[in-house]
């Protein structure tokens, strides 16, 4: 009986199983994978790769692998497969684009030609790189979108100074997305105090006020903020009206700017669930404290607080969560230093089609606000498992 | 039988509406409506078939992805110099059958491989000259904040900036790309934008630059020489200045793995021909590629803001260049923007 109750539960669950799996598992499998995976020159040339696999790497490669990669070189650019193996070798040492394709074009398959065509195929750098990326897999991407490289000779070190980048960008995402959540807490929790203690109809029509900007687009309300703060916006004309400033300030292009747009945005998010668990709350606990003595500060600390804080939690994941992945605010109200991770995940997607480095800043930044929310979790268990005390 | 017929029908019915139309791929706006009205149209009525076209955001990923699931649904595309010169080497698109499109009609450097000129754009410094009478007319006067104190706008990236700092620094064009493909020339560049910091603000959108000067966020602005004299048609006083142009062409490429790819040389040809060129180019001032109309005395002469009048002495912009040390460039500006 209870098996077969048993059987029912996962057959109903299945849908939901295999919704999960589709929408969530699978594309998040697949970026991992796509961020460590080297495909490109075992793709396109698939004997020189097998060739250097079995290098040891000391030295100039045996004269077999010059004949190899000629050949296959001339093959993969009549063939018009060549561009991204050209790619994913410029990407890691630029200049290597102009070298393979002009080898391939010359279609020399010895090792004296090839030397001779361009000094670098004599070069141990040039072979190394090329085992380094004969597949399968390949920590290039991972390392870059944490400022590391591979040396030469195998160690891991910074990149050069004038180089770095993503460190900064992700303590940056990391920072930006925590500043807009406590200031969105902050906010939600007295709107959400107040509308779930309103009558019915007038908490209807607060709720309406909190909808309506949340079902507007995002862009339109970014670009809102572009009209009210630009140096001739209304903001700007008040500021100078009021005389608290000569002339007008620069608001566009500020951190100022992109954190109040986001608060703006992400509220709701914070608001909603607050609401719904507020609303919950028993009337009757708070008057039965009363009842008791305890004065309005105390059985706020005592009781709503507590009970009202799973609603919070969950609200400021939410907020933190979409706020880590922010693109087009930062985009249009920032200035170069406000710029978040996700627009390099696009840029890197759409715009240089290197999807490697897509995925590894999308690895990075998933472990990072998985790494956040966890340590939340733990620092207060009792809010977010549900557990708390009232 | 009756029931037999209405099958036979609905399954023609069903066929007709699976076969795709021959569909052209350009970057939107009012320019696609003009082109829809003197280039894809005749063009189908002349050959008695439909011509479907969309837009798209000249984000190549997503044709990278149809070609690579072989689900091909675009046949014509409009694309960028260094997008068409990467998917030609990948196999991301047709070669183009130049028995079919005549390669003679072209500019020079109108057509590679896998493309066939379409239509030049360019960037240029531009500013609101009801705010300023006089402005930097040169990239050195661009730099020079004191005799032009005020914010400047630029494009936030490193392809067109590099440049255009070398060219700030007194380097001749013929010697801006072999500078910078040198770590010297690149520190150089460098450099340059650090002494200009202070004033710059950075664009990422092609309208903002405009939005920027109108909104009087910065005096002198550095974007694309169409959307300004779009703006300067429409009423805005603006003036561009041509001595400062860097310019490049788009070209139309054919999808590989098209069903249409036949039909697709033969719209390419007849999209690059002079006479549907003529009536584009008097609805919207379009800068041709095609010889013969880029240098048709009357239309320049009638379109004082084409393009076309301005190239002789501007930067053409080297996309092998860019295809090679872009990826460099690019990370190191974006960590110059970051410090």
């Amino acid at each position: 009986m209870a098996r077969r109750h048993n059987r029912l539960a996962a057959l109903l669950l299945a849908p939901l199983l295999l919704l999960l799996c589709g929408s969530f598992f699978i594309p998040v499998a697949r970026i991992l994978v796509t961020a460590v995976a080297d495909p490109e020159l075992s793709e396109a040339l698939p004997r020189t790769a097998a060739l250097l696999r079995g290098w040891d790497g000391q030295g100039p490669p045996p004269e077999p692998v010059f004949v190899a990669i000629g050949e296959e070189l001339a093959a993969a650019l009549r063939d018009r497969r060549i561009g991204r193996v050209a790619q994913r070798l410029n990407f890691e040492q630029s200049g290597m684009r102009s070298l393979l394709l002009r080898t391939a074009r010359a279609g020399v398959t010895s090792r004296a030609a090839l030397v001779a065509l361009d000094a670098r195929w004599g070069a141990p750098e040039t072979w190394t790189l090329l085992r380094g990326a004969a597949g399968p897999a390949t920590g290039l991407y991972l390392l870059r979108a944490l400022d590391l490289v591979r040396s030469p000779d195998g160690a891991i070190q910074p990149v050069p100074k004038d180089d770095a980048l993503y460190r900064t960008l992700f303590l940056r995402t990391l920072w930006i997305a925590l500043v807009v959540t406590a200031i969105c807490v902050v906010l939600a929790y007295p709107v959400a105090a107040v509308l779930a203690g309103l009558p019915p109809r007038w908490s209807r029509i607060g709720m309406l006020l909190v909808l309506v900007p949340f079902w507007t687009s995002v862009l339109v309300r970014t670009t809102a903020w572009f009209v009210l703060l630009q140096r001739e916006g209304p903001l700007n004309a008040a500021l100078v009206a009021l005389g608290l400033v000569d002339q007008p300030v620069q608001l566009i292009g500020t951190r100022f700017a992109v954190v109040l747009a986001m608060v703006h945005v992400l509220l709701p998010f914070a608001i909603l669930p607050a609401y719904s668990v507020m609303k919950r709350i028993d009337p009757a606990l708070m008057r039965a404290a009363a009842s008791l003595g305890a004065p309005g500060w105390w059985r706020f600390l005592a009781i709503h607080l507590p009970l009202s804080l799973p609603g919070v939690a969950a609200g400021a994941a939410f907020v933190f969560l979409l706020s880590a992945g922010y693109f087009i605010t930062p985009a249009l109200l920032g200035g170069p230093q406000d710029q978040m991770v996700a627009s390099f995940i696009a840029f890197f997607m759409n715009q240089t089609v290197n999807w490697g480095m897509a995925s590894a800043l999308a690895c990075l930044l998933l472990a990072m606000a998985g790494a956040v929310l966890a340590l939340a979790r733990g620092l207060l268990p009792g809010v977010l498992s549900g557990r708390f005390r009232a | 039988m009756r029931r037999l017929g209405l099958a036979a029908v609905m399954i023609a019915l069903a066929f007709g509406a699976s076969a795709r139309d021959l569909t052209v791929v350009a970057g939107g706006g009012p320019l696609q409506d003009h082109m829809r009205r003197t280039l894809f149209q005749p063009f189908a009525a002349a050959n008695g078939i439909a011509v479907a076209d969309t837009a798209y955001d000249y984000n190549v990923g997503p044709i990278r992805a149809m070609v690579r699931a072989g689900n091909v649904t675009w046949d014509v595309v409009l694309v960028e110099a260094p997008d068409l010169v990467q998917g030609c080497d990948d196999g991301m698109f047709e070669r183009i059958d130049w028995s079919v499109v005549d390669r003679q009609k072209f500019l020079p450097g109108g057509t590679s491989e896998c493309g066939a000129g379409a239509i030049g754009w360019g960037v240029s410094v531009f500013y609101d000259n009801h705010r300023h009478a006089n402005g930097p007319a040169s990239f050195a006067e661009f730099w020079d904040v004191a005799r032009f104190p005020g914010r400047r706008a630029m494009r936030r990236g490193a392809r067109m900036t590099m440049e255009i700092a070398l060219l700030s620094d007194g380097v001749a064009m013929a010697d801006v790309y072999p500078l910078l493909a040198t770590p010297e020339g690149q520190r150089r560049a460098f450099a340059r934008l650090d002494q200009l910091r202070p004033s710059l603000m950075f664009w990422s959108g092609g309208q903002q630059p405009i939005e920027l000067i109108n909104a009087g966020e910065v005096d002198y602005a550095f974007g694309f020489v169409g959307r300004t004299a779009n703006a300067i048609r429409a009423g805005a006083p603006l003036a561009l200045r041509w001595e400062t142009l860097l310019y490049t062409y788009d070209f139309w490429a054919v999808v590989r793995g098209s069903e249409h790819t036949a039909m697709a040389m033969r719209l390419i040809e007849s999209l690059t021909d002079e006479a549907p060129l003529l009536a584009l180019s008097a609805a919207w001032p379009v800068n041709p590629v095609t010889a013969s109309v880029a240098r048709n005395p009357a239309l320049l002469a009638a379109n004082p803001l084409m393009m076309s009048n301005h190239v002789d002495g501007a930067l053409r912009m080297d996309t092998e260049f860019w295809l090679e040390h872009g990826s460099d460039l690019e990370q190191r500006f974006t960590a110059w923007l970051n410090r």
